[in-house]
């Protein structure tokens, strides 16, 4: 197929703008990222994307293409959030002026009735418009079969067959792009409303499409998805298996990494300390030490963690369980006044919160919306993670409980269980407070269960890994290397009579964050906390990974030896000989990581989605408070209850 | 709204939340919001349409054309079904 004079049309120095719409979950962020070779998410279910994305290829004679990924929508008339980003730059109201050349429709072959109805609006927009005809592979399984070029002849536009997965059609494709670009829009059918009379005529009209253009074997109401619903949705086996993988997940990321954290953690040490012997005695080897091998170090040690949960993550979205999530948690959010979809952004607030709120604007009440957006941080996120393990790691002892699940486990298990079941009582508040109205009902898409697929898979953790590496390598060191300085200078006089450990408990205090640190310290006393533990907590607002390295940091500075933090801290006892750290400090210090507010990108990504400007600080603001007066006391309350039952 | 659909009988129509699982129906009137009425056209759910019964829990699991939907009791309720079963004689 060749382009004509397409590009002469456009003119050298402006590419072709296609833009990609069609149904949620249809392939389109798939066909993106073939066509452009970027690593946008890609996800089985409805409401992955919710941006729009711009990517750009070139052909081979250099004709160039903007490419913009959209939202998923059902139809043009519909209104999520999300939605309306892909309304705008359609109808040219985009307030960046990105106004589309052509218009490329991802249809599911399989689903082709459903999905004609968005094409078939997108075809009276009067913008050129290429459909491709995605999942032809699964359509073929399943004994659908199209007749192309009689539907070309019926929709009057260019339909090239796909499979995204693994990049089929896309050279058709891209040829089409241009050859459409020089064709006239396709003449409109219908008017474009949401009125049930024109809806009513284009169901009539796609039906006849259908019947001369699709035959098909007899289609079984029993899929092999049905089976496993009739398990994974079971009134009864359906929350209990939610509850198993739940558990399954965070036993794994706590014993499945243990092995290969400890070989980064002994190479951490080994290679931290042969650098410290080539330098010289003194202030700059104390930096590399103690700043950046103990700082960065300790954090680097959770790579394989964040890893492990991201792959399960990967995993739950890509099979198509987060919607039968969403299902099953349907009755319990309704009750706390949410929309089950609202789960689907809680959920992914295990990764991290701030693609948690993004994922919100799924959610078409602003109230609903809102209210999911306010509790979505009180799920633990990956940078909770190196915490808890710390803390669990060092406190908790392994005792087996139930085949599969010992109680460190079962204790990250809680943590997470805490942060969710608190959400949910907190978005309640909201809703029956600041937030009140009805619940919209329920209209949610099942999708079919899929293989994940391994290469996507890797590609998803390892971006994640990319992105926890970048901050170990930029905040997390940058902020080491201050809070070396701040716990080195200024120095304490040398005083032979002391002992080598009590010196550097002197230098420690005599520095500008001991002092800071005694300053602080009444504010924390209340939970049974020392300055050190004050300290790490203040340096964590910035990132909650930054109480681990603050932690290597102070005793790097503060101790002698190679050992690892947790053996430091076990031993490490206060004035009187007691331990600082007892297990009910630890579960005082996790409760208290579970509930606060400790992310910059967090609070700035609240402020935007909440309505930006002043209402958006206003309910950030709001999200912060609230939080922090949780984990304050939620944490005192562990300390006085544990020492009332009997817990030092 | 009740758009009319083919002739039917009204004695036999009955809310979509009310018929059997497994069982066929074809939608004769969807009376809800409007957003959502026109999402669940949009879906494949409109006046005419066939919807099959899959499961009932809290909400009801449906088939249109191949689509399956989980839909809230209340949106259940309002949607009025003619089942295939009663039309027959
Ligand atoms: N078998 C098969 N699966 C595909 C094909 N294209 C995409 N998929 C799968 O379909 C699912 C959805 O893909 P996405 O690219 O995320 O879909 P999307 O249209 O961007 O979805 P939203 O962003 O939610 O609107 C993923 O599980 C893909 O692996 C295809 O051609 N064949
Ligand atoms: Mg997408």
């Amino acid at each position: 197929m060749n382009a004509p004079a397409a590009p002469a049309r456009l003119g050298h120095d402006r590419p072709l703008r296609v833009a990609i719409i069609g149904n949620p979950n249809t392939g389109k962020t798939t066909l993106f990222n073939a066509l452009t070779g970027l690593r946008q998410r890609v996800g089985n279910f409805a409401g992955v994307t919710v941006e729009r994305v711009e990517g750009a290829f070139t052909l081979g004679d250099g004709r160039r293409v903007t490419i913009l990924d959209l939202p998923g929508s059902y139809s043009l008339t519909a209104g999520s959030p999300d939605e309306q980003i892909a309304l705008e730059v359609l109808l040219k109201r985009d307030a960046s002026h990105w106004d589309p050349d052509v218009v490329l429709v991802v249809v599911d072959a399989v689903h082709l009735d459903r999905n004609l109805f968005l094409a078939s609006q997108v075809c009276e927009l009067g913008l050129p418009v290429v459909i491709a005809l995605n999942q032809i592979d699964v359509a073929e399984s399943q004994g659908i079969a199209i007749d192309i070029p009689e539907l070309i002849h019926e929709l009057g536009v260019p339909v090239i067959p796909t499979v995204a997965s693994r990049g089929e059609g896309l050279d058709p494709l891209r040829n089409a792009c241009f050859t459409a670009a020089a064709l006239p829009a396709p003449t409109p059918r219908f008017a474009i409303d949401a009125s049930a009379e024109t809806s009513l005529a284009r169901h009539k009209w796609i039906g006849e499409v259908i019947a001369r253009t699709v035959t098909r074997r007899a289609r079984s109401l029993d899929t092999p998805s049905d089976t496993i619903d009739a398990i994974a949705l079971h009134r009864v086996g359906g929350p209990l298996l939610f509850l198993v993988i739940m558990a399954l997940v965070f036993q794994a990321v706590f014993s499945w990494a243990a092995p290969l954290q400890d070989a980064i953690e002994s190479l951490v040490l080994t290679v931290g300390s042969r650098v410290g012997d080539v330098l010289p005695e003194g202030d700059l080897r104390s930096l590399v030490v103690d700043g950046v091998f103990a700082g960065v170090g300790s954090v680097l040690v959770f790579l394989p963690q964040i890893a492990i949960l991201f792959g399960f993550i990967g995993i739950l979205e890509q099979s198509g369980y987060m919607a039968r999530a969403a299902f099953l948690m349907d009755g319990l959010m309704r009750r706390v006044g949410l929309h089950g979809k609202s789960f689907i952004p809680m959920l992914s607030g295990y990764a991290c919160a701030v693609p948690g709120i993004m994922a919100t604007r799924t959610i078409e009440d602003p109230k609903d919306r809102l209210a999911t957006i306010m509790v979505v941080p009180l799920m633990s996120c990956s940078a909770r993670l190196p915490v808890y393990t710390l803390l669990i790691g060092t406190f908790i002892p392994a005792l087996p409980l139930i085949p599969g699940l010992d109680l460190q486990g079962a204790t990250m298990l809680l943590m997470y269980l805490l942060g969710t079941v608190t959400a949910l009582a907190i978005a309640a508040l909201f809703r029956k407070t600041l937030l009140r109205g009805p619940v919209r009902p329920m209209i949610l898409e099942l999708p079919p269960y899929r293989w994940p697929a391994p290469k996507s898979l890797m590609v998803s953790v390892w971006q994640r890994c990319q992105v926890f590496l970048r901050r170990a390598g930029t905040v997390i060191l940058s902020l080491s290397i201050v809070l070396w300085a701040l716990a080195t200078y200024p120095r304490a006089p040398e005083d032979a009579t002391r002992t080598a450990e009590q010196q550097q408990e002197a230098q420690l205090a005599h520095s500008v964050l001991g002092r800071f640190g005694k300053a602080i310290e009444p504010a924390v006393a209340p939970l049974g906390y020392d300055w050190k533990i004050g300290v790490s907590i203040v340096a964590s607002f910035a990132a909650r990974e930054v109480f681990v390295s603050t932690m290597g940091t102070i005793y790097g500075v503060g101790g002698e030896d190679d050992a690892a933090l947790a053996d430091r801290l076990r031993a490490e006892t206060d004035a009187s000989g007691a331990p600082v750290y007892t297990p009910l400090i630890a579960v005082g210090l996790m409760v208290f990581y579970v509930y606060a507010l400790m992310c910059m990108s967090t609070i700035a990504v609240t402020v935007r989605e909440a309505g930006g400007g002043r209402i958006g600080w206003r309910w950030a603001t709001i999200q912060f408070v609230y939080m922090l007066v949780l984990a304050y006391g939620a944490a005192w309350l562990v300390l006085v209850i544990g020492r009332a039952l009997g817990f030092s | 709204m009740t758009l009319p659909v083919a002739s039917n009988d009204p004695s036999c129509h009955c809310p979509l939340l009310d018929t059997k699982q497994g069982s066929e129906s074809t939608v004769v009137a969807i009376a809800c919001g409007e957003s959502e009425a026109c999402r669940l056209r949009a879906l494949g759910l409109y006046e005419g349409a066939t919807v099959s019964v899959i499961g009932k829990r809290h909400c009801l699991l449906v088939d249109v054309s191949g689509t399956r939907l989980a839909l809230g009791s209340d949106l259940a309720t309002g949607i009025t079904v003619q089942p295939r079963a009663a039309s027959a004689p």
